[in-house]
């Protein structure tokens, strides 16, 4: 993927696993954040997508250890240095052509892997004292946890609605001042890129 | 005069004391009538979920239980100065009482589902799990909009 004389490039960035997954998290976190705070008494599907949500978070762990490069969390987990040396350039009215997630991004993806981790588990502990939404891993802790975990869960519903609002608006700012768009090459996978160093 | 005066002065104290008993015990009724439903409620889910087998008999002693708890009229226990914050160990959000009428009614909820569980639970396990899921439905209506979390 080398671009004569630092032109970007056009290369297939993200591999289809990822993509598919990446949508499919979309659709499902989405899914439960409605249903959690509108859908029915029952919770039978909020727990559906939880349990896909919980498996696709097992794919993206995987595909950061061992999957594509642009996947991999060495590929674009970096120190505050390169934070900071790429928030310089935020404002700048140009597209970033970063090969993947760029540092600044890569702290969200982290949050929100972490979150959405954290939202599984404490989904999976609680025991909501109605006795028709209980977590099923709500026996194999303590009675005080799994009422904590109930708290924990409500508190991971804002956390979700803040990185996911912070994401999309990120996107739509690099779109229309930036003027790089980012959810085509999530589609497609094809982004123009810089050269990597 | 002074003595009246004198003994306003003391038993003010006193009065704020019995004050406190009296939104201490408000509390602990409440809950305790929480605690009564759950443990009634415990041996039912159990039972739907097949972690317990099928007993009728079983099954119509607490959804009987249950039935009565339904018509206790648990509201004289919210009693003014006992939400989350005004008394030690509340769990009850202070937008309870600014829409008692919307508590009554969901309470109500409760009272109409818990009157059908003693004829609702015979038959099996799948009409106990509707019982359940008839009853929970209830708990969780009031707990979301009332319950700190």
């Amino acid at each position: 993927m080398t671009g004569a004389g630092g032109e970007p490039v056009r290369v297939r960035l993200w591999d289809p696993l990822l993509r598919v997954y990446h949508w499919l998290l979309a659709f499902f976190v989405i899914a439960a954040w409605l249903l959690g705070q509108f859908g029915p008494l029952n919770m039978t599907l909020h727990f559906w997508c939880g349990y896909i949500v919980g498996g696709l978070l097992v794919f993206r762990l995987v595909w950061g250890l061992g999957g594509p490069r642009p996947a991999r969390f060495t590929h674009f987990v970096t120190g505050p240095r390169k934070v900071i040396a790429y928030g310089r350039g935020i404002f700048r009215r140009e597209p970033s052509h970063w090969p993947g997630h760029n540092p600044l991004g890569a702290l969200s993806v982290i949050a929100m892997l972490l979150v959405l981790v954290a939202q599984v588990v404490t989904g999976l502990i609680s025991d909501p004292d109605d006795f028709i939404n209980v977590g099923p891993l709500a026996g194999q802790v303590s009675r005080a946890t799994s009422t904590a975990a109930v708290g924990w869960h409500n508190l991971g519903t804002w956390l979700i609605l803040i990185l996911v609002l912070l994401h999309v608006g990120m996107i739509l700012y690099y779109r229309f001042w930036k003027r790089e768009d980012l959810v085509r090459p999530m589609i497609t996978g094809w982004k123009m890129v810089r050269r990597e160093d | 005069m002074r003595l009246i005066l004198a003994a306003a002065i003391l038993l003010t104290p006193v009065a704020a004391l019995a004050q406190d008993d009296a939104q201490r015990d408000a509390l602990k009724a409440r809950q305790g009538y929480m605690t009564a439903v759950a443990t009634n409620m415990g041996p039912l889910a159990a039972m739907a979920k097949g972690d317990l087998d099928y007993d009728e008999a079983l099954a119509t002693f607490h959804a009987r239980n249950l039935a009565a708890l339904g018509n206790y009229e648990v509201e004289m226990h919210f009693l003014p100065g006992t939400a989350q914050g005004e008394v030690e160990g509340s769990h009850a959000l202070p937008a309870a009482w600014q829409n008692l009428d919307d508590v009554r009614a969901k309470h109500n909820d409760f009272t109409a589902a818990a009157a059908a569980a003693p004829e609702g639970v015979k038959g099996g396990r799948e009409q106990v799990a509707a019982v359940v899921q008839s009853l929970g439905g209830t708990c969780k209506a009031c707990h979301d909009q009332y319950r700190a979390k």
